[in-house]
């Protein structure tokens, strides 16, 4: 058990501290304010505490001082009772008893302050009424009755038994007096000795806290700093390192929440921006290749219109200037006319590519015999060369297919006419034609030069001719880009097998067709 | 040897004990001062011998005890018997009756407006009570006095 509730802690520790970790810098300060805001409150209520103790005990110290000039009131007023009615006793005269007169006059008022004064604990007030008690039991039970035995028993009132009594009953006032006071006094003294120590006690708690308010204050900003500058000035290196071009500089995410989204933020536009170059030379490597392609198409245009070009406009001078015979007049107009056919199907291997790659071509969706395809442009090219013999091989069957006959017809004439074209000594050319599984295969193969391995990959590209323009065979380079778009847009596959210096092998399927 | 001195220190703690006990008993009321107005309501005059005031005639006194701090009925009753022994002087024997006992006090008095009596004893609450009575004429007619109990013990 013990080892799988160590090992329960030690999971829960990294995740506790991963949460920590990854808290966001506003929760953190939010925490760290909050933290603060408490402890200087803490701070200031301790200082509260301690001035209002202060002022407690100065309220106290105060209201004692009264309490005690009350007291030392009263006790004069009772010495006032205790010596005037001593002098009327031993003089009995009148005047004699003018104290006792004044001080039993004021008596009353000042025992009712005393007493409402001195109510601060139960035993000062306890002790307050027993001294008010005795004070009345003294002027009612002795005092008075003293007064009177003068008037009537003068003999009476200055027997030894009067004085002791009079005697006796002031001393024990006075007792009290004074024990009420020591008292009042050590109260007031504990009280203020108490508050001076709390007062101390809240000052020291106060400036420990104020002190530690100040210290983590200080731990906080630079916490923040520390939190906040630092991730920043390491994107800001991240940043400059991008825009001077290094566009591999990535940051690892490290710090509060808000700042590792930032460094976040900061790589994925890095990543944008290296995607982004790399797209962007991409697009300027296919830009080049376009302009490279544009000049060499400008360059075999130029030279495959000029050349035809040269030979109408060369035989056509030679047939204004000069006096020819009728049949060499038409020798020289079949070429003409040859050049010019030559020109037209140029232009219109042109156009074609252009419309093809802009898919503006619409082809017919009809029933077509592939095979009567194959036999009709077979029999129209077995008469252009003496040196091929056209070896075609079809089926009985129809081998149908859904498309534009004509644009198919174009297909087949483009490979019979390479096959023609690339086996300049001549040779047997086989057409085959037959259906395998869903599809219907059409081939044509030569005995001619064959196409280098180095030019096979780009054999389908716009202008490529291999090896043809140095051995002198005409031709645009376009025909197999046209017939591999137009296979394609009937969804059939084009391929080849070549060898170079044995021939050649042009074949391409098309799905059959589904009957309606 | 061991034996007796456990015994002794037994002894001796039982009797501290009765010791405390006893003196407690006698103590009842404790140090006290009683604080009680009497009204006087009754007042006998045996004259004997010689006609007029002569040693050997006596005075009964008979009078209501009253604390107005707790009831305004009366608390008890008090008499006073004294027999005069030279011209005014007198000796008085107080019975004050309480409500939790009685206090007897006696002594000389010259003066009926101002005396002290010695507490000699007394029953129930304050019995073996010692002390000091000190009666002050408050009033002539109605005479009434304060009769002020300084119990030792």
């Amino acid at each position: 058990m013990a080892p799988a509730a160590e090992r329960s802690d030690s999971t829960a520790t990294p995740h506790w501290r991963q949460r920590l970790r990854t808290a966001s810098l506003s929760s953190r300060v939010m925490v760290g304010s909050a933290v603060l805001a408490l402890l200087v409150a803490a701070a200031f209520g301790v200082l509260l505490y301690a001035v209002s103790t202060l002022d407690d005990a100065t309220k106290r110290e105060r209201h004692a001082k009264t309490v005690t000039a009350a007291t030392l009131q009263l006790e004069k007023l009772v010495v006032d009772l205790e010596t005037g009615l001593r002098g009327y006793v031993l003089s009995r005269q009148p005047a004699a008893l003018e104290p006792w007169r004044n001080a039993r006059a004021q008596l009353p008022e000042k025992l009712r302050a005393f007493e409402r004064l001195a109510s601060t604990t139960a035993q000062q007030t306890r002790r307050a009424r027993n001294l008010v008690t005795q004070i009345n039991e003294y002027l009612n039970d002795y005092s008075i009755p003293v007064v009177d035995l003068v008037r009537a028993s003068p003999a009476v009132s200055r027997t030894q038994t009067v004085r002791q009594e009079g005697f006796f009953r002031v001393s024990e006032i006075r007792r009290q007096f004074a024990r009420f006071l020591d008292a009042e006094n050590a109260l007031t003294a504990h009280r203020t000795s108490s508050a001076q120590s709390w007062s101390d006690r809240a000052i020291a708690l106060a400036v420990f806290g104020l002190v530690a308010s100040a210290i983590l204050i200080g731990g906080f900003g630079l916490y923040l700093a520390r939190s906040i500058a630092e991730p920043v000035r390491e994107v800001s290196g991240g940043a400059a390192r991008l825009a001077g071009g290094d566009l591999g500089t990535r940051l690892v995410p490290h710090g509060p929440g808000e700042v590792q989204e930032l460094t976040q933020a900061f790589n994925d536009m890095a990543e944008r921006l290296e995607r982004g170059r790399r797209e962007l030379e991409a697009q300027n490597e296919k830009l080049r290749e376009s302009e490279r392609a544009k000049s060499e198409l400008v360059s075999v245009v130029a030279h495959e219109l000029r050349t035809p070009l040269a030979s109408v406009l060369g035989f056509t001078s030679v047939l204004l200037q000069r006096d020819l015979s009728r049949e060499e007049q038409r020798q020289y107009l079949g070429i003409i006319d040859a050049q010019g056919r030559r020109l037209a199907a140029l232009v219109n291997d042109f156009l074609d590519v252009e419309r093809l790659e802009e898919g503006k071509v619409v082809l017919a969706q009809e029933l077509v015999d592939m095979g009567r395809i194959v036999r009709e442009q077979t029999e129209l090219f077995a008469g252009q060369s003496p040196h091929h013999l056209l070896d075609v091989s079809l089926p009985e069957t129809p081998l149908a297919v859904r498309g534009d006959a004509n644009r198919l017809a174009q297909v087949v004439a483009n490979l019979l006419s390479n096959a023609i074209k690339y086996s300049p000594r001549g040779g047997v050319v086989r057409v085959a034609g037959d259906r395998e599984g869903s599809n219907v295969r059409v081939s044509v193969a030569d005995q001619g030069i064959g196409i280098p391995e180095e030019v096979q990959k780009e054999i389908f590209g716009k202008f490529v001719r291999g090896h043809a323009t140095a051995n002198g065979i005409e031709g645009s380079g376009l025909g197999l880009t046209i017939s591999r778009s137009l296979v394609e847009a009937h969804r059939g596959h084009i391929d080849f097998e070549s060898t170079s210096g044995k021939g050649s092998t042009f074949w391409f399927e098309l799905p059959v067709a589904v009957p309606d | 040897m061991r034996r007796s001195f456990r015994i002794l220190a037994a002894a001796g703690a039982l009797a501290i004990l009765a010791g405390v006990v006893g003196w407690t008993s006698a103590a009842g009321t404790g140090p006290a001062t009683i604080r009680i107005v009497e009204r006087q309501f009754g007042y006998t005059r045996v004259d004997v011998g010689r006609h007029g005031l002569s040693p050997g005639d006596s005075e009964i006194i008979t009078s209501r005890l009253f604390n107005k701090r707790v009831t305004q009925k009366p608390i008890g009753s008090g008499r006073f018997i004294c027999t005069f022994t030279n011209g005014l002087n007198r000796t008085c024997i107080a019975t004050i009756g309480l409500p939790k006992g009685q206090l007897v006090a006696t002594g000389a008095v010259r003066f009926r407006e101002f005396y002290n009596l010695a507490v000699v004893g007394g029953t129930g609450l304050y019995d073996n009570a010692r002390g000091t009575l000190t009666v002050i004429r408050t009033t002539r007619k109605p005479a009434r006095d304060i009769l002020l109990f300084r119990l030792a013990g």
